[in-house]
């Protein structure tokens, strides 16, 4: 052992000692040590910038051929939280899967991705009053909506394939419908799943009416169609497809700031203006809460 | 963030469902890269350039792409014209193909490490051209280089999470659909590691045992 070592030992000892001191002698260093997460807002007002998490799917949140974040998710946001008086914003890109961590480890204030609300997801982050509701649909090949109408039709004809998304929602819900396992085809990316449909490896790809709307329009001529929108019921239960923005745990007064002001945009009919040019429509406005979401319907 | 051992446990048996399907699609591409792979060698040896050298276009085309393209081409573009294989098989033969293509270069080192002296033996000896090949050049040139084809099963192996693209629902994948629901990506990851780590000493194993047979033979 170098005679140096204890006496450097003890040093680190004194700093560390001196930092812990510190940390807990001064209350905002610590943001869980705080009610309700703080001020986060104040502080947020200060800095003039809020740190936005998207996930870079259109038409929810993404990055524009200008290199601008838009879409339906940003856009509310950036609303929501310029009438809070943070007029900045600083874009965060994650993978969707990465978001709920993300947020989490702090490295941005609010999840603006249309993310679903659900309870799973209400156990690790809160959320916001959902913005908007999404009935799913199914993207045939063109013609075939005579043939195929529902989710039913993929229960009954064994020949027909259904598509869903490695790690969505859709999944539970074909699986509730009666559609087999071995009859359902996991797509890792939605580009895969529609073109899985026009190669004929599915016969129908089974995502929200927005997202697939969104997606017929990048593909101008396709010979793709739509089935009507449905909400889903499993057990009796409507299946909502509602995102909402996402925040830490502890910060209820933020979200309960943001909720107020959403509410202002929904009742003035501002928000349905916002969404529209990302192809919303006056049927994915919602009056449901994050509240009824949450709740687990097995519970 | 703690490691939550229930959810690590909760998910392995999905999980190993997972590798169960990986670990088909190792078996079913490798056997099928030692058998095309030689083929490819044979036939870039041949003197008829009406085969050699389409063969040689084909291997060193395979070869210089990447088998994300390959996968993808298989899966979403041979249905156009009338050939739809199932997911799994489509895997399989994608990393078949693929890896057959290295083989092949394996193979050729092999042969070509094979002594001229062997050659004009049995040229002397009058042994027929399929003699020659089966009985004196591939005995002598697969077990030199039975290491080196060993390593492309472990390769093909590792190279199962690209399956996802063509809806294999191997390890990786059933990573990311576990893990939307449940969050729980550290545990998910760390146990689909040890599963890979696990599976690949598994695979190295019996070619170790096969190249110590083959030393005692030629030895």
């Amino acid at each position: 052992m170098s005679p140096h070592h204890l006496p450097r030992r003890r040093f680190l000892l004194a700093a560390g000692g001196l930092g812990a001191a510190l940390v807990t002698g001064c209350g905002t260093v610590d943001l869980s040590a705080e009610r309700d997460g703080g001020n986060l807002l104040d502080r947020l007002r200060t800095v003039g910038e809020v740190r936005i998490g998207f996930a870079n799917e259109a038409p929810y949140g993404y990055v524009d051929r200008e290199g601008r974040l838009t879409g339906e998710a940003p856009e509310v946001a950036k609303e929501v939280f310029r009438r809070l008086g943070v007029p900045g914003f600083v874009p965060a890109l994650s993978d969707f899967g990465s978001l709920i961590p993300g947020l989490r480890a702090g490295l941005f204030d609010v999840i603006a991705a249309g993310m679903f609300i659900t309870p799973a997801r209400c156990a690790q982050i809160i959320f916001s009053d959902p913005d908007y509701n999404a009935p799913e649909a199914i993207l045939v090949r063109a013609g075939d909506t005579t043939r195929i109408r529902s989710l039913d039709d993929f229960a009954r004809d064994d020949r027909l394939k259904l598509g869903v998304l490695l790690g969505a929602v859709e999944a539970d819900v074909a699986a509730g419908y009666g559609v087999p396992a071995n009859r359902t085809l996991t797509f890792s990316t939605q580009a895969g799943g529609i073109d899985g449909v026009l190669a004929g490896r599915a016969d129908g790809l089974l995502l929200t009416a927005i997202s697939l709307r969104h997606a017929l329009s990048t593909r101008q001529g396709a010979p793709l169609e739509l089935t009507e929108p449905f909400v889903p019921v499993l057990d009796g239960v409507e299946q909502y497809g509602a995102g909402g923005f996402g925040f830490r745990p502890d910060q209820t007064r933020l979200r309960d700031a943001f909720n107020a002001e959403l509410a202002v945009l929904k009742r003035s009919g501002r928000l349905l203006e916002i969404v529209r040019p990302f192809g919303f429509t006056e049927a994915e406005m919602t009056d449901l809460t994050a509240a009824r979401l949450c709740a687990d319907p097995a519970a | 963030m703690t490691f939550d051992w229930t959810a690590a446990w909760d998910a392995l048996p999905q999980l190993l469902d997972g590798l169960v399907v990986a670990l088909w699609a190792t078996v079913l591409g490798y056997v099928l890269a030692l058998v095309l792979g030689l083929a490819f060698a044979l036939l870039r040896r041949t003197e008829r350039a009406w085969l050699r050298l389409p063969v040689g276009f084909v291997v060193e085309f395979i070869r210089s792409t990447p088998l994300l393209v390959q996968l993808f081409f298989l899966f979403f573009v041979l249905p156009a014209v009338g050939i739809e294989l199932s997911p799994l098989a489509t895997g399989a033969i994608g990393l078949g193909v693929h890896y057959a293509t290295y083989t092949s270069e394996v193979y050729r080192a092999g042969i070509d490490g094979v002594p001229a002296g062997q050659w004009e033996a049995a040229k002397s000896l009058s042994l027929s051209r399929g003699r020659t090949w089966t009985r004196v050049v591939l005995p002598q040139a697969v077990p030199r280089v039975v290491p080196a084809l060993g390593n492309y099963a472990i390769a093909m192996f590792k190279d199962t999470p690209q399956l996802t693209v063509v809806t294999v629902a191997e390890v990786l994948s059933v990573v990311k659909a576990v893990g939307a629901q449940n969050f729980r990506y550290l545990e998910l990851i760390t146990v689909a590691g040890v599963l890979y780590l696990a599976a690949a000493l598994l695979i190295a194993w019996p070619v170790r045992a096969l190249e110590r047979r083959y030393r005692k033979e030629t030895a």
